[in-house]
């Protein structure tokens, strides 16, 4: 009876085995600890300056602004996606096209490994961006061209990281071939549309993927410090930089809300609940993905609510409150990034190469990856779960001082210590949380 | 209070030195499990009923231990396709008739075993 076929989906078909009891208790223990220590002895006074960081090695930094990186990355990724568009329009439909890979498993996971490793890479190697500019060349205009001035910060990024979020959780054949055409045709037109009405700040700050890789970017241990120059410096000098603005809470809110909800819908008591549910299972789903983004948002600003009213404010104050210590989630939601895709990224990752060999599905075997067996080295079930306690436990970490930091700035002296209060217990409800989603899938 | 300025490098190489520690301990541990003798080899047994959206018994993780085999029986009420995700294997179901997938273990990891018509979840297979 039984039929050896390809796999009808090539993505995500494994997961990881659950977190072993032990590090979950270790992983709360030490989340609860360090958030009890930081509240008692941290600095008292602001301490990351934008001045701070081990300047790299002059013959480095020379390299990194020469320009030929950035000119390599952009050849490179120009290739890739000339490379999957042929996939995308003439390709096969099935298991063999790349093309899933390329957009769930490189676009999106590995983006984000890139961004906390370099920096907001995606700002540099955008095709669209390059697309764009190059039409504006090809019609004389000035590439600052724009109709409208843009006024609506990040709230257009948060809007497509949860429709993205949506298309890759719940929506159903989405690693069709007509399905993926639609998607990238719509995220293409929407892209030139909204760059042709109100110029490059569309991407700098309404496109998806470019908010995914500059928030998570910031964790980078790679940046430039006030005077320009390349540093090494730690991910809550990136983090400290960025200051509150529209649209920062949602973007934070559906960054850790999907990826914790990922996590969620793996659990297999929820899979009984939703197929056996009289209610349609993609409402179900997309209900409480939104629900896990509003869950986010209500927290964090419940917390800023308390911490304002402890600092005897206006209840208005934590509206700018709010955006204010969103930046701080950032290490939390890079964390789950790591601990939830880290798999994915290093073992789809490398399948992937199977498949953009043969872009055609025409048997060819045109990077002589078609035999390659991608290596399990690096997802040995200690291994991974090791890299998801530790990730989750030190993202908590530089949120709870890149949180104290930002409270210590902020409010004043004697608001300072309790006004982080709030914010630490919520952060103490995503970690356990985030532990308790890897311990019980 | 100078002391201070350095704390948040002195916490991120304590992290970092964490992850490389913890990771660098791990192929002794990891590649170095021994299959127990008794499990390697050794085949289990499951059936499974789809009546309309419902699983009996309801969907749960099943352990397999590297080197042996899951014999899946199942039986659907209606007509369905049966897909084991991870092992790269599909089967037919006519409604009513049972149909049989030998699942054997290979990489760790939890793969997910289900119907396309209508989308169900029927059982997740731990691989350990």
């Amino acid at each position: 009876m039984v039929v050896a076929l390809a796999p009808a989906h090539g993505v995500g078909s494994r997961g990881d085995l659950p977190l072993p009891f032990a590090a979950l208790v270790i992983g709360a223990v030490a989340a609860l600890l360090i958030s009890f220590v930081a509240i008692g002895t941290l600095w008292r006074e602001p301490r990351l300056r934008d001045t701070d960081g081990l300047l790299l090695p002059p013959p480095v930094a020379a390299v990194l602004d020469s320009g030929w990186p950035r000119v390599g990355a952009r050849v490179l990724a120009a290739v890739l996606t000339v490379w999957t568009v042929a996939a995308l329009v003439l390709g096969p439909d099935s298991a063999r096209n790349p093309v899933p890979h390329v957009v769930y498993v490189w676009l999106w996971v590995g983006l984000a490994f890139a961004s906390m490793l370099l920096g907001p890479v995606w700002r540099v190697i955008n095709p669209l961006r390059a697309l764009h500019s190059g039409l504006l060349r090809l019609a004389r205009v000035s590439p600052d061209l724009a109709a409208l001035p843009y006024r609506w910060g990040l709230w257009p990024a948060a809007v497509g990281l949860g429709t993205f979020t949506w298309v890759e959780l719940v929506a159903e054949e989405n690693t069709s071939l007509s399905f993926l055409q639609l998607l990238v045709a719509g995220f293409v037109a929407v892209s030139l549309l909204g760059a042709a009405v109100f110029g490059r700040v569309w991407f700098d700050r309404a496109d998806p993927f470019e908010a995914w890789s500059r928030l998570l970017g910031l964790l980078s241990p790679l940046g430039r410090r006030a005077d320009g120059r390349w540093v090494l410096r730690t991910p809550l000098h990136g983090v400290n930089s960025l200051r509150g603005q529209r649209g920062l809470v949602p973007t934070v809110a559906v960054m850790l809300g999907g990826t914790a909800y990922d996590g969620f819908s793996a659990n297999l008591s929820w899979a009984t609940f939703v197929q056996t549910s009289p209610v349609p299972s993609s409402l179900l789903k997309t209900a409480t993905m939104l629900g896990f983004f509003g869950l986010v948002a209500l927290t964090l600003w419940v917390a800023s609510l308390v911490s304002v009213r402890l600092a005897g404010e206006a209840v208005r104050e934590s509206f700018t409150f709010v955006s204010d210590i969103a930046p701080s989630l950032l290490p939390i939601a890079g964390g789950y990034v790591v601990a939830h895709y880290w798999s994915l990224w290093v073992y789809q990752g490398q399948y992937a190469w199977r498949l953009l060999t043969d872009p055609l599905g025409t048997g060819a075997d045109l990077l002589g990856t078609a035999e390659l067996t991608p290596n399990d080295a690096l997802i040995q079930p200690t291994l991974v779960a090791t890299i998801q306690a530790v990730s989750i436990v030190v993202g908590h970490l530089l949120g709870v001082l890149a949180a104290h930091e930002r409270a210590v700035t902020v409010l004043d002296r004697r608001a300072a210590v309790i006004g982080q209060v709030p914010l630490m217990v919520v952060m103490v409800i995503y970690t356990l949380g985030g532990l308790t989603i890897l311990f019980a899938p | 209070m100078r002391a201070f300025r350095a704390l948040p490098y002195a916490v991120c190489v304590l992290a970092l030195s964490g992850v490389a520690a913890c990771s660098s301990g791990t192929p002794a541990d990891g590649s170095g499990t021994p299959t127990p003798a008794v499990s390697a080899g050794t085949v289990k047994r499951l059936e499974v009923t789809v009546t309309g959206t419902t699983v009996t018994p309801a969907p749960a993780q099943v352990d397999l231990p590297v080197g042996s085999t899951l014999e899946l029986v199942v039986t659907a009420d209606h007509d369905d396709e049966l897909h084991a995700h991870g092992f790269d294997v599909e089967a037919p179901l006519k409604a009513g008739v049972p149909a049989t997938l030998r699942l054997t273990a290979e990489e760790p990891g939890v793969y997910e075993v289900e119907t396309h018509e209508p989308a169900l979840t029927l059982l997740s297979v731990a691989v350990r």
